[in-house]
């Protein structure tokens, strides 16, 4: 095939003379590039690789040209002559051009890492900036927040009316709050606590050392109760909610604990499971009661009916004498397990209970040997009159001075004072005694019917129940306070103004105390 | 055990003494070794040009058009370094072309083996400025736009 040269001639040297200049051109731009943006390391990369490139099309486009124009002028030798350097440039400027655009990936990389490293640098630089010009500012602001904060937390701290304590895991009080301080018995004395073993304050031990365990484990404990002991040796049950604080910032582990008094709602809870075990002791006896009531007086009367018939020297009239006696006795005790069961209403007198209690006391002073015995009377003069059954109330009286009576033996002192509580609109009568007082595992069972701890024969068990039913059928109350050996203290709250009272009006003045 | 381990080199030292031959510590590089390294640079530049492409997609660079303007460049060098490797083929490594000047401006192209198509298809390809200059374009182009679209703010954050 016979062609013409020019074309090839032409595009070569064109092409060659274009390839330089726009090398060159590029490396400018490059330049240019740098220029603008020293830090940017893709810049420079994209500048070696234009370095490379003018460096290839300079040695490639100026070899080509060189060679056109010595082929053309007839001096091939001497293009054979340089033909071996230009084609060994050109190799090696083809790989340097190679190399340098594999490092590509490995520039872009480290430059979006340094891009990120100089952002967060920035960032930093800009907030450091910041707080270095608003340094005194902010130093103000975060110490007013800090110290309403602490202020908030301190309030909460003290006017809580729960026990907020801190101390070691190993038990050492650290911090305690007034509350806790009021619990403990110890007052406005909070420093006096400090550094003493919470173990000092609890009432079994053993509970203490199964809360750390617990915490030891979970890390917390949650109303678990727990009896605290008071200074002057009373026992409080408690709930107790206790967390343990790794990340104290003194770098100790420390214990928080909640303690909260439940004693009072303890007892009420109690007063309240006492009050329906009576109540349903008393409708179950009040049925009996009215059962048995009738047939013995069918007994009874013809018991009386045939005695009328019989000499009174006869063995017969003695038997029936001995029916009668005993038929009555089974009458009276129906008629106190009736006065128990509350079933028939007060009969409503207008009395001063003074005069009622010393009726008693003069009743006593005739039918008891009382020499030994001291009996204080304090009466509180603004006791206003009371509308009671004065008969049942003096039952009431009867049967507490008579057990004070027994229980102080034949050397001792009985106190009964009253007392009246306006803002209550109650009145209290008090009567306490010296003598051997009652055990605990008895106290909860004293009201119960037929409960006595009297030998067999010498107390039937119906005294205090059926004066439990009479003042309660009054709208009053009736609590006992005993420490064996130290006495008994029975405390008789009546209401003025007679109404009943509930469950519920308990709790809400429950609250109400503790408010 | 000791005797094999002084037998062993004792005897190949003596082997090698008692048979001598040419050492070739230097290897000689004839003619033909120019144009392979050269067609093996030609291979080497289209596989970076290659990979290239391949991480300016992958890092999706070429949404932006001076990176894309790249992209062709490298594009077109690719197919430059194709049309001079086969042209190095045809008439320097296999001598399958014989190029005769018969005029001040006449060459005859003659295609001594193979098919005769090979013979235009070389005076084609001998024209590869037409593949290179549109790539260094693009390149230029590319560059162009990436200095266009520098913000200037950067430029005097940078240049602090």
């Amino acid at each position: 095939m016979t062609v013409s040269f020019f074309p090839i001639w032409f595009v070569d040297v064109i092409g060659s003379i274009l390839m330089i200049v726009l090398s060159i051109l590029c490396l400018r731009l490059t330049l240019q590039l740098r220029r603008k943006d020293e830090s940017n390391l893709i810049w420079a990369y994209l500048f070696w690789i234009c370095l490379a490139l003018t460096g290839f099309a300079v040695s490639r486009s100026g070899g080509h040209i060189v060679k056109q124009f010595l082929l053309a002028g007839g001096h091939s030798e001497a293009w054979f002559t340089i033909r071996p350097y230009s084609g060994a440039i050109n190799t090696v400027m083809f790989m340097v051009v190679a190399s340098i655009t594999l490092f590509f990936e490995r520039t872009w990389k480290i430059y979006q890492d340094i891009l990120r490293d100089r952002q967060a640098l920035q960032s930093t630089h800009a907030e450091l900036i910041y707080l270095n010009q608003n340094l005194e500012s902010l130093v103000q602001e975060r110490t007013r927040e800090l110290a309403a904060s602490e202020r908030k937390h301190r309030r909460i701290f003290e006017v809580s009316r729960d026990m907020i304590l801190v101390a070691t895991p190993d038990g050492v009080i650290l911090d305690i709050n007034p509350a806790g301080q009021a619990m403990l018995g110890y007052p406005d004395q909070g420093t006096a606590l400090l550094g003493r073993p919470l173990g000092e304050f609890i009432a079994a031990p053993a509970q203490l050392g199964s809360i750390q365990e617990t915490l030891s484990v979970k890390g917390f404990v949650a109303n678990r109760e727990m009896e605290l002991k008071h200074k002057d040796g009373r026992r409080t049950r408690c709930l107790v909610s206790a967390s343990l604080d790794t990340r104290s910032t003194n770098a100790r582990e420390t214990v928080h604990l909640l303690i909260r008094d439940i004693e009072q709602r303890r007892q009420i809870e109690e007063q309240i499971a006492q009050a329906d075990k009576l109540a349903s002791i008393g409708e179950l006896s009040a049925g009996i009661a009215h059962e048995i009531n009738n047939p013995l007086g069918v007994i009874l009367g013809y018991t009386q009916l045939l005695i009328r018939h019989e000499d009174p020297a006869s063995e017969n009239y003695q038997d029936l004498k001995t029916i009668e006696k005993h038929v009555r006795n089974c009458k009276s005790i129906v008629e106190d397990l009736l006065h128990f069961a509350r079933t028939s209403p007060p009969q409503e007198d207008k009395i001063r209970i003074d005069e009622a209690i010393d009726d008693v006391l003069d009743f006593v002073r005739q039918h008891a040997d009382v020499d030994r015995i001291e009996i204080q009377r304090d009466y509180d003069p603004s006791v206003p009159q009371m509308r009671l059954d004065e008969k049942k109330m003096k039952q009431v009286f009867m049967n507490l001075v008579m057990n004070a009576l027994h229980a102080v033996g034949e050397r001792g002192r009985i106190t009964i004072e009253t007392e009246y509580a306006p803002d209550r609109e109650q009145v209290d009568v008090r009567i306490s005694d010296t003598g051997y007082g009652i055990e605990e595992k008895h106290l909860a069972k004293i009201f119960d019917p037929f409960f006595t701890t009297k030998p067999t024969g010498e107390g039937t068990g119906l005294g205090l129940s059926v004066s439990y039913g009479i003042v309660k059928n009054h709208g009053g109350d009736i609590a006992v306070e005993s420490q064996k050996g130290a006495g008994t203290t029975f405390t008789i709250t009546l209401p003025v103004l007679f109404r009943e009272t509930t469950t519920d009006d308990r709790y809400e003045q429950i609250d109400s105390d503790r408010r | 055990m000791t005797g094999k381990r002084f037998f062993m080199p004792a005897a190949a030292a003596f082997g090698l003494l008692a048979a001598p031959v040419p050492a070739l510590a230097t290897q000689a590089h004839a003619a033909p070794e120019g144009i392979v390294a050269h067609q093996i640079a030609h291979v080497v530049f289209v596989a970076s040009m290659a990979i290239l492409i391949y991480w300016l997609r992958k890092r999706r660079l070429v949404k932006q058009a001076g990176w894309k303007y790249i992209q062709y460049a490298a594009l077109f060098f690719i197919l430059w370094n194709l049309d001079a490797f086969f042209a190095h083929l045809l008439d320097e490594q296999l001598a399958w072309i014989r190029v005769e000047k018969i005029g001040f401006w006449q060459q005859r192209i003659t295609a001594a083996q193979g098919p005769d198509i090979l013979a235009p298809v070389y005076y084609l390809i001998k024209m590869d400025h037409l593949l290179c200059v549109p790539a260094i374009l693009f390149l230029y182009l590319g560059l162009h736009r990436l200095l266009k679209t520098l913000p200037p703010e950067n430029a005097e954050r940078l240049s602090k």
